[in-house]
């Protein structure tokens, strides 16, 4: 069979427009993400949807229809200042931050929610930072594995969005003063700043609250044991004790707060 | 025609393939409007029947970066649209069948480098797509599976759409919306300025895309076919290819770079009628 120019037009219309009539109606034709995510296909979670799938074109309230996160939850975690927190754009956070030296973005976005939601996401081989509150937030509110909160304290910074009211007079330690190098190490100042003062959070350890002045007895009363591993932050010992870390925190607190007076 | 040979032969009379511009028009004008009704939807101004879909969601060859994302986790990679796989699964199909028809007649790059071409072709006249030692171009000719081999690992390994700062596709429809890196309008500019010595020289030596369609040229449905026994030898065919390709020395083209763009066919250079065609059957 011979074909002429005129025929292989024709063909070529027809099996181009023709396929994408076909897979319109079939569904398959997306030209533009539909704010929903993939979902897991195998395994514990299957049928859930999928973090590592969100785009920068979703909204926190696009990721809150989909995961078990408010809007609100996410503007605090990213430091995002506004009224309405569900029309922000995750995409806008790469020029939220873009002077601090740092990559946050859609991937930060994914590992929060990831980690907040309880789901799998996979951080081998990847840096990923979080501002400050957004792990903080993790580490408070949510059951992370040890590697989580290792992965956390690694990567959670200090940085300040181009337009939070407070950029001036903020005195938390700058972006750019911050070396790689030094953001990559498990921060030993990391559950104070100069805005924060002495606050117990989950990854606090025993040993910084020793060092802001709780005596050691005090610590073993409350904990109803020998002092742990001044390494060990509360909140692992907690659960690893069985202990219920939001009946500990202000028992501590109040013991951090005594001994600062 | 007149007899010539023995035979009845159709006189010598240039022509090109006039519905393939036609065709390359088409596509082009359609992806252009595409790109920049994208561009005014960012700001609510989109003009309401044409598609706003962004350049990846329309683009072959993100359905093909995906690929292995989708086969490992199920997901496609950022900014790649489940669009750009019905495109590419329709490119393959057209290419096993015709070969890399979507280079040869949609691909609005590939269009765009035979229009600065033909400044070139004034210019030069016959030395014109000539200017590549053959030694040289020979090796060169396979560099674009070392791009495709290299744009499929980074894109694997980072999940993200590498390729983009490199695109000079993208950074020909995007150039007015300052999200082209440096480095693809750099290739860009580069691609259109070898243009005027070489046709087509992001598709013979660059184009990932290219590469993977030109395989099928190994075992298409629809090859071009000389027929020896009509044949007179004078390499009209071989001149007027614009991918180098020595026609006149073949009985039928099975070259990785072949285009189907059907202009060393007797439709077009060739003054002999039914001898060198596009055909899926055997020749006298």
């Amino acid at each position: 069979m011979t074909l002429t120019s005129k025929s292989l037009a024709f063909i070529l219309f027809i099996i181009m427009f023709g396929g994408i009539a076909v897979s319109a109606a079939l569904g398959w034709w997306q030209t533009e993400s539909t704010k929903v995510p993939a979902s897991f296909t195998e395994g514990e979670y299957a049928g859930q949807a999928n973090p590592a799938d969100i785009r920068g074109s979703y909204t926190f309230g696009d990721i809150s229809n989909s995961f078990d996160v408010t809007p609100e939850v996410l503007a605090q975690a990213f430091q995002v200042a506004r009224d309405d927190p569900a029309s922000f754009a995750v995409k806008d956070l790469e020029s939220l931050y873009l002077d601090s030296g740092y990559e946050i973005g859609t991937n930060s976005v994914r590992l929060f929610v990831a980690f907040y939601a309880g789901l799998p996401f996979d951080t081998t081989g990847q840096e990923i930072y979080l501002p400050r509150p957004a792990a903080d937030i993790l580490l408070d509110h949510t059951t992370l594995t040890p590697e989580q909160v290792t992965y956390l304290q690694t990567y959670a910074v200090e940085v300040t969005p181009v337009s939070s009211p407070d950029v001036e007079s903020a005195p938390i330690q700058s972006a750019e003063s911050t070396s790689e190098t030094e953001s990559a190490q498990p921060a030993p100042e990391a559950t104070t700043s100069s805005t924060e003062g002495y606050i117990v959070k989950g990854k606090t350890t025993f040993g910084e609250m020793v060092g802001w002045g709780v005596p050691q007895d005090v610590i073993e009363q409350l904990i109803r044991a020998p002092m742990p591993d001044p390494a060990i932050t509360v909140k692992d010992y907690a659960t690893a004790n069985g202990l219920d870390f939001e009946t500990l925190k202000p028992q501590l607190q109040a013991a951090v707060d005594k001994a600062k007076k | 025609m007149v007899n010539a040979f023995g035979k009845r032969v159709r006189l010598f009379r240039p022509r090109t393939i006039w519905i393939r511009r036609i065709v390359q028009w088409f596509f082009f004008l359609l992806i252009a409007l595409i790109a920049i009704n994208h561009t005014l939807a960012e700001s609510g101004a989109a003009i309401p029947i044409l598609s706003s879909a962004s350049l990846h969601a329309v683009c072959p060859f993100g359905g093909v970066e995906t690929l292995y994302t989708l086969a490992s986790s199920g997901l496609l990679i950022k900014k790649i649209h489940a669009s750009a796989l019905v495109l590419a699964g329709l490119s393959l199909l057209l290419a096993i069948f015709f070969g890399p028809v979507f280079c040869g007649w949609i691909c609005p790059l590939g269009t765009v480098q035979e229009w600065v071409g033909k400044l070139g072709r004034k210019f030069f006249r016959r030395r014109y797509n000539h200017f590549v030692p053959t030694k040289l171009d020979n090796v060169l000719r396979y560099a674009r599976y070392g791009i495709l081999i290299w744009v499929l690992y980074v894109t694997a390994t980072s999940g993200t759409l590498i390729f983009e700062a490199y695109d000079p596709y993208f950074a020909l429809f995007n150039f007015w919306s300052g999200e082209v890196a440096p480095t693809a309008l750099l290739i860009l500019g580069a691609t259109l300025a070898l243009s005027v010595f070489v046709e087509r020289p992001w598709c013979k030596y660059a184009c990932p895309y290219g590469a993977v369609l030109g395989l099928t040229n190994l075992f298409r449905v629809f090859s071009i076919k000389r027929a020896v026994s009509t044949c007179k030898a004078d390499g009209a065919c071989s001149i007027m290819c614009p991918m180098n390709i020595p026609v006149d020395n073949k009985i039928i083209v099975r070259d990785h770079q072949c285009i189907s763009c059907l202009e060393c066919t007797s439709e077009a250079i060739c003054p002999v009628a039914r001898t060198v065609v596009f055909t899926s059957g055997g020749l006298k």
